[in-house]
């Protein structure tokens, strides 16, 4: 199981103009205020631009999760950088 | 498979007049289900699946109304949502007779695949005065409005329609539209089917996602025509990165039809600008006004035409009247969304009813050969915007030669990514919030430039007048918001006493919003937290 990083928690939540919210390995985007379709894939850029890789449209539409997305993250990475 | 599906129904009882709710995800049963509907007689009404964030109450709610109004007699849906749907099937008096997994027949894969053709779901005698499907006029819970179209009807308009836009035979429409929206419905799926030219349709929940499929699958499948809503272009535009564009070309797409939303010209220059380099030739923008209540379209700017732009003084068009900008005050540009189709007609009246002449904004009505004849079961609805023949449509408008310019709404209807939200929904879900002082909330659309759309924001008042729990009070509204699938942008939390009364004791949000504009955001609680009065 990953563990969503502070580097990811800190992107995601600037984003979204949230203070403090609690993102855990399961939580969905639809849990997350201001998350919607419509911000998702300004969410995604902006894990994209922060940690330097560049997703696929597949693995984007596959994600389930917050623990998919950093696990994404973390493939990209080659496990060679966490925060 | 069709024809299978037709003689699957049959045997589960559905026949003719029955209206059927489609509730499945994008999948490619979902297409010939539906002309099994309607091969079978039933009248198929496709609704939104509903997302994770809508609360299932809510949902169940939202299909309880729909039943009570339309009449609803089967759900044809997905097994996972049998449990929200189930006690709605079960209550007592409920038109709803049962509900069916078409998914499961016959696939052990659930994909539907491997149907037998053994089944004879032979049509049954239809003519054209025979009611085809049910549409609705609006995404929002409780306050749809069940448009009734028949086939002459919906032939005909693809019939009109597709000759307006020179559909021929080496064209395809791509599309990401949902079914449950006449733009999806009507032009990207009967418009193709009825003129036998391919669609390729992608789900719209992974296009959101991932914006680029739509260019992949232009370039991929060569298609010709899209139809898209305003907000669309300034997505595409904006979050596609340039790495996911090496394989696009986009020299096939021949009309780029902008519908459903205001159109915005800042939206086309962004969209032309960007996609240029990929083959999009500039002409090749152009934009419809169209409703359910009119089958589709009703005015559209001719093929390798650009749409007409003119740079209006935007004091005086809020004063109703086009002028054209001198240079030196606020301009909007207005883009014209073409002359009407064959059969359509448009007046643009004041609120008396009188036509109004050239550069006069005035709300528009139309008559069509595709108008619908009323919202199903919902005759005081029908009576407010049916009148001697004219549909009175509440948007507001103005003519300029044989060219119609849409530039706003006479209802307060918020329209966020082509969907329409009603403020009264989202008022209603933030007033039950713990800490809102009930019934004082307003809610309206704040134009979002950079999403080429809008967005809500609210008005709430409250007791609460500490910072910290002002935090807290902000996103308890946001989440009650969620629960009705609506997204507030902004939450204007005021003092008891702040909203400005309507003549009809309500608050108005018009008023209340210019108060809150007037004073700005930062000084909404100084004079309270001053001590003194507000």
């Amino acid at each position: 199981m990953a563990m969503v990083s502070e580097e990811l928690k800190r992107v995601i939540l600037e984003t979204l103009k949230l203070d403090e919210w609690d993102l855990t390995d399961g939580t969905l985007a639809s849990e997350v205020p201001g998350w919607d379709s419509l911000s998702h894939v300004t969410v995604v850029l902006a894990v994209e631009q922060q940690f330097g890789v560049r997703f696929a449209s597949r693995e984007v539409i596959g994600l389930r999760n917050i623990g998919d997305l950093q696990r994404l993250v973390d493939a990209k990475l080659g496990g060679a950088r966490r925060a | 498979m069709a024809q299978v599906l037709a003689g699957h129904l049959r045997e589960r009882g559905i026949g003719r007049g029955d209206v059927c709710a489609l509730i499945i995800r994008h999948n490619p049963i979902v297409y010939p289900l539906y002309m099994a509907c309607v091969r079978a007689g039933a009248i198929p009404a496709i609704l939104a699946y509903p997302n994770a964030r809508l609360h299932p109450d809510k949902f169940r709610q939202g299909l309880k109304g729909m039943s009570q109004r339309s009449g609803l007699d089967f759900i044809l849906s997905e097994r996972e949502l049998e449990e929200v749907t189930r006690p709605l099937v079960e209550s007592e008096g409920s038109t709803i007779r049962a509900m069916h997994f078409p998914l499961e027949w016959h696939a052990p894969d659930g994909s539907g695949a491997g149907l037998a053709g053994d089944r004879d779901g032979a049509p049954g005698r239809i003519t054209a005065d025979d009611p085809l499907l049910l549409q609705h006029s609006s995404g929002t819970t409780g306050l749809q409005k069940p448009v009734l179209l028949s086939h002459g009807a919906v032939q005909r308009h693809v019939e009109t329609y597709g000759s307006v836009l020179r559909v021929g035979q080496d064209d395809r429409v791509v599309s990401w539209l949902p079914l449950y929206h006449d733009m999806g419905l009507i032009a990207a799926f009967h418009l193709p089917l009825a003129l036998g030219v391919p669609t390729v349709q992608i789900d719209p929940f992974e296009w959101v996602s991932s914006p680029g499929i739509l260019l992949e699958a232009i370039s991929r499948e060569k298609g010709s025509i899209v139809w898209l809503p305003n907000f669309a272009y300034d997505l595409m535009a904006d979050r596609i990165s340039e790495d996911r564009l090496h394989a696009v070309r986009l020299d096939t797409l021949r009309l780029v039809i902008n519908c459903s939303e205001p159109v915005r010209q800042e939206s086309h220059a962004k969209f032309v600008a960007r996609f240029h380099p990929y083959g999009l030739r500039p002409r090749a923008l152009s934009a419809c006004y169209a409703m359910a209540e009119t089958t589709f379209a009703v005015t559209q700017v001719p093929p390798e035409t650009p749409p007409t732009v003119v740079a209006v003084d935007r004091i005086a068009l809020q004063r109703g009247t086009v002028r054209p900008s001198a240079g030196d005050g606020p301009v909007r540009l207005c883009v014209s969304s073409g002359p009407c189709i064959p059969g359509c007609e448009i007046r643009v009246v004041d609120d008396d009813g009188r036509e109004l002449g050239d550069n006069s904004v005035g709300e528009i009505a139309i008559r069509s050969a595709s108008l619908f004849e009323g919202y199903r079961n919902y005759p005081e609805k029908t009576a407010e915007v049916l009148r001697d023949g004219w549909y009175y449509s509440g948007d507001y408008g103005f003519r300029r030669g044989h060219e119609y310019f849409v530039v706003g709404r006479k209802k307060d209807v918020i329209i966020v990514a082509g969907n329409n939200i009603y403020p009264e929904d989202v008022e209603a879900a933030v007033g039950s919030v713990p800490g809102v002082i009930p019934g004082r909330v307003v809610a309206f659309g704040e134009e979002h430039s950079e999403l080429g759309s809008e967005r809500v924001a609210v008005i709430a008042e409250t007791t609460v007048a500490d910072e910290l729990a002002q935090r807290r009070l902000r996103l308890e509204i946001v989440r009650a918001a969620m629960a009705i699938d609506v997204s507030i942008a902004r939450v204007y939390l005021v003092p008891a006493r702040f909203l400005i009364k309507s003549s009809a004791g309500k608050p108005s949000r018009t008023a209340s919003r210019d108060r809150v504009m007037s004073i700005g955001e930062a000084d909404l609680w100084r004079p309270a937290r001053a001590g003194g009065a507000v």
